[in-house]
């Protein structure tokens, strides 16, 4: 029931003048249940490649599977509109794709093309537009109306009104504040544990890869770099330095104090742990 | 949307890519004159000889200009049925019972596909080979002439300008909401009607939205970086004529010429 890409590869415009290779020969194998970030330099793929999980763009070459589905390259796709049902995906800015006169009919639009009826589509939708953090008092208002933040809230409740096995973000929280950034992540988080969802996350920012996902995919020049757990990741700073990826703070504040003598373990990552560690430390040499 | 090729820039090099902006419309007026001149299939025969060639010196490849011209057959098979029913000259070619179909309806079609098509394999020739820039700035110098009578040249250019700029951009728009709705279970190509009326609303007013947020933006911008239409400008790229665009013209004018000379005798 996971995702299991084998030796997919994506082409743009195949066959013009203007033919880019965008993925080459992606292997790759998404844990269930489990919340994976994306993470890649800019145009190294990362949106191509989540496009792919419900069938937006399908493979040049190779297959892949999501769920029961099976989506083979130059062989006809069927049920397409079954798997987007089940894989959730967020577009980068998605407030562009409201366009209802009111919250509860946009909310309501996912759910009704999948087949809900009025009153299931409602019930959803107003627990969708909750899990994001907005009241009620909103579904009356026109999703036009709205601050960006807000809109992006909405976007993403119309995604999570379908309710969706698979949830993949890519970049939800690109231009965000940093306080609605952290609700939003935590939000994934949630969706992720309490409601035992897969989460794929895009994201450039390493705060979150370390505090919310469990796993981490390096994407490089449309190629996975590496692929591993988020403890793994962070632990040799000397590779992160190769992919110039700048580690989390706190992983730096480790890093820093090693250098300057101190014997920190490579597996503390919050800030609690890190002070009793350094306390440790100090105290055994005074 | 990824296939949509009529007007699109291809960059190649050739020589046709090289000539002057100013010169290439001209050429291509001359030529759609010649077009309209109605001299026989000999006539046609020889200006689809020298299209032709220019398409392949342009190092097009007749597959492209092939995909320019599919959006037309539409039309075609449009004005064929039109004809069947209201040309009734010419022999009749197939009968059924008492609706007859005559040759001239058939034609008269024929006639006006390859017009259509030579002038679309002409303009493809000037679009395919030309900046966008490039070609608004040689239709800003060719208007200039008539500012003296109220022409807002500069105006025009500037429009015409930022409209082909935004083309791909909205292009680019459509397609992703176009998956950001699929990805809600939009299906454009089945369902019902009403589903389908709904479908392309999903579409259109998120489009329309952004597409006014842009050309407000675009124009704040503009005013800030103190844009004054009636302002006299100087330019970055100056076009020159070179030799190979006289030739192109002299060329052209020569066509239309012979062209003329052949429906007079014919
Ligand atoms: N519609 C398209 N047509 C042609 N090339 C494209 C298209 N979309 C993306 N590309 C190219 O494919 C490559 C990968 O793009 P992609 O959008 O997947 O990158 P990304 O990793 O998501 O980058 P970012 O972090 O900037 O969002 C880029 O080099 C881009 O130029
Ligand atoms: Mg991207």
């Amino acid at each position: 029931m996971s995702i299991e890409f084998n030796k997919v590869s994506y082409i743009y415009s195949e066959k013009t003048p203007f033919e880019y290779a965008a993925l080459h020969d992606i292997d790759l194998l998404i844990k269930e249940k489990k919340m994976t970030a994306i993470i890649g330099a800019t145009g190294s793929g990362k949106s191509t490649l989540v496009q792919h999980l419900n069938a937006l763009l399908l493979p040049s070459g190779g297959k892949l599977k999501v769920l029961d589905f099976e989506i083979v390259a130059k062989e006809k796709a069927t049920n397409l509109k079954a798997l987007r049902s089940h894989v959730g995906l967020v577009f980068q800015f998605p407030e562009y794709q409201l366009f209802e006169e009111t919250i509860m009919k946009d909310l309501c639009f996912g759910p009704k093309n999948f087949g809900a009826s009025d009153e299931e589509a409602q019930k959803k939708a107003i627990h969708a537009l909750k899990l994001v953090g907005l009241d009620e008092s909103y579904l009356e208002k026109s999703p036009l109306d709205l601050s960006g933040g807000q809109k992006r809230r909405v976007a993403i409740a119309g995604i999570l009104a379908m309710e969706p096995d698979i949830l993949v973000l890519d970049e939800p929280t690109a231009g965000l504040d940093p306080q609605g950034a952290v609700q939003m992540m935590s939000l994934f988080k949630e969706l992720n544990q309490k409601y035992a969802k897969t989460v794929l996350v895009v994201t450039h920012d390493m705060e979150h890869v370390l505090n919310y996902c469990d796993e981490v995919v390096v994407m490089k020049k449309g190629t996975i770099y590496a692929h591993t757990t988020v403890k793994e990741f962070f632990k040799d700073t000397s590779y992160l330095d190769e992919l110039h990826i700048l580690p989390p703070a706190i992983v730096r504040v480790r890093q820093m104090l090693n250098e300057r003598g101190f014997h920190l373990p490579s597996d503390c990552y919050d800030m609690k742990q890190l002070c009793s560690a350094i306390a440790k430390e100090v105290k055994h040499h005074g | 949307m990824g296939n949509f090729v009529l007007g699109k820039y291809l960059p190649y090099d050739s020589i046709i890519h090289k000539m002057d902006p100013r010169a290439k419309i001209l050429a291509m007026l001359l030529v759609l004159i010649s077009i309209f001149i109605p001299a026989g299939y000999l006539g046609y025969a020889i200006l689809a000889v020298v299209i032709v060639t220019t398409v392949l010196t342009a190092k097009l490849s007749l597959k492209f200009v092939w995909k320019s011209m599919k959006p037309m057959l539409f039309m075609l098979c449009f004005l064929l049925v039109v004809n069947i029913f209201a040309v009734k000259t010419g022999d009749v070619l197939i009968a059924f019972g008492n609706f007859e179909i005559y040759s001239d309806a058939v034609f008269n079609t024929i006639y006006i596909a390859v017009r259509l098509m030579l002038m679309i394999m002409v303009t493809t020739c000037l679009t395919a080979t030309t900046k966008p820039l490039d070609l608004t700035l040689g239709i800003e110098d060719l208007l200039k002439p008539f500012k003296k009578v109220g022409v807002p040249a500069h105006e025009i250019a500037m429009m015409i300008s930022i409209a082909l700029r935004f083309i791909p951009t909205l292009i680019e728009e459509t397609e992703r909401i176009m998956k950001a709705q699929a990805s809600r279970g939009v299906d454009l190509q089945e369902g019902k009607l009403k589903e389908k009326i709904m479908a392309i609303l999903s579409l259109i007013v998120p489009l329309f939205v952004s597409a006014f947020q842009r050309a407000e933006d675009l124009a704040n911008a503009m005013e800030a970086r103190g844009y004054a239409p009636g302002q006299r400008r100087t330019r970055y790229k100056q076009l020159r004529f070179h030799f190979r665009d006289y030739m192109l013209l002299v060329c052209s004018a020569g066509l239309v010429a012979a062209v003329a000379v052949l429906a007079l005798v014919l």
